[in-house]
């Protein structure tokens, strides 16, 4: 940029009362990103991970994240792990997935759970652990095996003391009911979510044809039964299965599923998958001292809570929070990626905020290729910061609601 | 003048005692008055808004008949800032979009008496130590703030900041006490005299956008995140008050003995305000220049003069509107009665007026 260029944006941005200017600036307390990848996205019970264990998606993204950015593990000082429907947190077998990829002992791992934004929440939680001092270098990561861990089981049963509250025992109405409703009493409509869905589907089929998600999703090699033949074979998973060639029209015959009068179904709905992601994170300082390639920095995270039974308003309360923490408006925002947990609520939160539909999911989003839960957060980030790599863009949004009633979003920006 | 509602002000008619000079084809950064006489200002700035093109200083006396160009001299980049000589009567520092920092002396020639390359980027800000004299300062968006010393070629330390520095001063009570205003929303404190440890000097840094420290009622909430600071300025008669504003159109003050928060929010201007300037005169009045072309006059309610205890509510006192486009300088006149100030702005126009007569009565 010529200083004449670079002296009239500064101008722009004194008229513009907006942090944008000061949010790019490159300062060496920046919590940055320096690697951040998934595995591919897979069908549950269907689809190339059906037969893989949680910890060994981990293990895939570890052992790539680890070779991607050259790290040396024993510099790593913690890992956070989100996941949603391991037993026990999964907390043992993700330690134990460290170790199996090269992690000395010295590198310490945990698991936690806030649902769908599990994934987020393990990355800040990082980041402030590294702008607190507490550790210099980590990862946030998250997976989940939905094909393996999806089921009654993963909720404890309410005791009478819960059941008794009205308000403690909507946390219990499944998500799919509740959208329902929340999608009648907000008046989206079966034709709009369609379209969206749609979309999200053409969006996401476009950028694997273009080749967009080559640089987030790392291969796996893993064994699958084959369900006809039951010989189990070794096949390298590289790609989302879930994307298809949908059109709004071959979504409007599918069947509700939650209501025979309602809206949402399977193709209008984030799909069950199974993934993971991680993302390597430490101060700027650090990253030029050890060499490390920046694809971008953490700015601000919020968490909001909502009514349980209007969850999917999430990112609706959260992103503005973010937003405001940052010191920028939604118009500096370039890319938003919010989580299609359904395209009722999601559709309902880019509308109500007024975002332009071309900066929400630029590549799809868990309707055209899944939501594998405690994954999402992390994987959001690659999504993110490689789109606006390539598009040349550097202020990014990640959103998700969370069910029980809370949403979470983060600011980012790629360098 | 009769009482002004706050949204329909009649525009003021044009007074006889104010003075005008036109900069044609350059538009003003900064205007200074000279500390050694009444009748000299200077003043820097750009061809084509500082964007592209020469800088030219400009030496201009008031006399009987108006204002005169005594002298000026061309530069190669715009001027961003200028600071008079507190050693030399004669002589200013010029802070150049090219990253240098100048020194001209009006008794010679054309060409400056010395000159200093070390910043990598637009120099904003230049300051002369008040109080030793020896030694001054500048700040640049290469994000550092350099102490210099006339007599030495390279600068005596420089002070990492990370973030583009639009302003930087000596404090006015104390020679090793340096402060800086950054795009990233910050307040840092220096002191020269700590080790230069892994801080650097640094004894301070007051995020500008924290809530105030005390509430009171009828106080604005800004409720704002970060925001570009772009001028700030030491009180001249309470040592441990600041002044700064930028970005989010609010001026705010701050009290260094109780620094985690502002402690009065003077908010006004329509779009960011420019540079601001305590009063030479009198404690609680300080002036303001902004991109809404207004120029106005604030107490910031302390009242320490009347016995107030210094955290009463601030109010603007006065405008004046009389530019035309962003108004980027002002500055008291040191001499004589307590109102004379300097303005100048992007339509080639310095004014030189009088703040009592802009003053709401």
């Amino acid at each position: 940029m010529s200083s004449a260029q670079s002296r009239a944006l500064e101008i722009n941005s004194h008229l513009n009362p907006s942090g944008r200017a000061g949010l790019l600036e490159k300062r060496p307390d920046d919590i940055v990103v320096t690697a951040a990848l998934r595995t591919a996205i897979t069908r549950g019970r269907k689809g190339g991970f059906k037969d893989t264990a949680a910890a060994d998606l981990l293990h895939g993204v570890f052992t790539h994240l680890i070779q991607r950015s050259g790290i040396d593990p024993s510099l790593v000082e913690d890992v956070s792990v989100g996941s949603v429907l391991a037993p026990g947190g999964g907390a043992t077998e993700f330690r134990a997935a460290a170790l199996a990829a090269g992690f000395p002992a010295s590198t310490a791992v945990k698991s936690l759970n806030r649902q769908c934004s599990s994934g987020l929440q393990a990355c800040v939680e990082i980041a402030n652990a590294i702008k607190s001092g507490m550790i210099d270098i980590g990862i946030g990561a998250g997976v989940e095996s939905m094909s393996q861990q999806y089921g009654p089981q993963a909720v404890t049963e309410f005791s009478d003391l819960l059941e008794d509250n009205a308000s403690a025992a909507e946390c219990k109405v499944p998500m799919g009911v509740l959208s329902e409703q929340m999608a009648k009493d907000k008046g989206v409509s079966r034709a709009d979510q369609d379209r969206f869905a749609a979309n999200s589907y053409q969006k996401a089929l476009a950028a694997q044809k273009n080749g967009w998600f080559d640089e987030e999703i790392v291969p796996l090699t893993v064994k699958s039964e084959d369900p006809k033949t039951g010989k189990t074979t070794e096949i390298t998973v590289s790609r989302d299965d879930g994307v298809r060639e949908v059109t709004s029209e071959s979504l409007s015959k599918i069947k509700p599923a939650f209501h025979k009068n309602g809206t949402i179904h399977a193709g209008n709905a984030s799909q069950v998958s199974d993934g993971a992601a991680a993302v390597l994170l430490m101060k700027r300082s650090t990253a030029e001292q050890l060499g490390q390639k920046i694809l971008g920095k953490f700015v601000a995270a919020s968490v909001v809570g909502v009514p349980p039974l209007l969850m999917g308003i999430g990112p609706w309360k959260a992103i503005p929070e973010a937003l405001k923490k940052a010191g920028i408006s939604k118009d500096d925002v370039d890319i938003f990626e919010i989580n299609e947990a359904f395209a009722s609520q999601c559709l309902w939160c880019v509308n109500e905020l007024g975002l332009p539909m071309e900066k929400v999911n630029p590549k799809g989003g868990a309707i055209a290729f899944g939501h594998p839960l405690g994954c999402t957060g992390s994987r959001q980030v690659s999504t993110l910061l490689y789109e606006l790599k390539r598009t040349g863009k550097q202020i990014g949004v990640t959103s998700m609601c969370v069910g029980t009633g809370m949403g979470m979003a983060a600011v980012w920006v790629a360098e | 003048m009769g009482q002004h509602s706050h949204s329909r002000r009649p525009p003021h008619t044009p007074l006889t005692t104010m003075l005008e000079f036109r900069t044609a084809g350059f538009n003003p950064y900064n205007v200074k008055y000279s500390p050694f006489f009444d009748h000299r200002i200077a003043v820097g700035g750009g061809a084509n808004f500082g964007l592209v093109g020469n800088g030219r200083l400009y030496v201009l006396n008031l006399t009987a008949n108006g204002i005169a160009c005594e002298k000026f001299f061309e530069t190669q980049d715009c001027l961003f800032d200028i600071a008079w000589s507190e050693q030399h009567e004669n002589q200013l520092l010029t802070a150049g979009g090219d990253g240098s920092i100048k020194l001209f002396d009006i008794g010679v020639g054309q060409f400056p008496v010395a000159g200093w390359q070390e910043h990598g980027r637009e120099v904003f800000s230049v300051h002369w130590n008040l109080v030793n004299k020896s030694t001054f300062l500048s700040s640049s968006w290469d994000g550092t703030v350099k102490i210099w010393s006339p007599e030495r070629k390279e600068s005596i330390t420089t002070l990492p900041i990370h973030s583009c520095v639009y302003s930087a001063q000596f404090s006015p009570h104390h020679p090793d006490i340096v402060t800086a205003v950054s795009r990233d929303s910050h307040l840092r404190v220096f002191d020269l005299r700590t080790k230069p440890s892994a801080q650097n000097h640094m004894t301070l840094a007051v995020p500008i956008h924290a809530p105030p420290k005390v509430r009171m009622p009828g106080m604005l909430n800004p409720n704002s995140g970060p925001t570009e600071c772009l001028t700030h300025d030491w009180n001249k008669y309470r040592d441990s008050v600041i002044a700064t504003a930028g970005v989010d159109t609010i001026i705010r003050t701050f009290d260094l003995r109780v620094p985690s928060g502002p402690v009065n929010l003077l908010a006004g201007h329509d779009y960011a305000v420019r540079r601001i300037s305590w009063s030479p005169h009198l404690s609680d009045v300080l002036l303001s220049a902004s991109y809404d072309m207004t120029c106005r006059v604030w107490t910031d309610g302390s009242n320490v003069d009347k016995g107030g205890n210094g955290a009463g509510m601030g109010a603007e006192m006065g405008r004046m509107d009389q530019h035309t486009e962003f108004a980027m300088g002002v500055d008291w006149c040191l001499f004589g009665a307590e109102g004379w100030c300097a303005t100048c702005a992007w339509d080639e126009r310095v004014l030189v007026w009088d703040v009592r007569e802009f003053m709401r009565r």
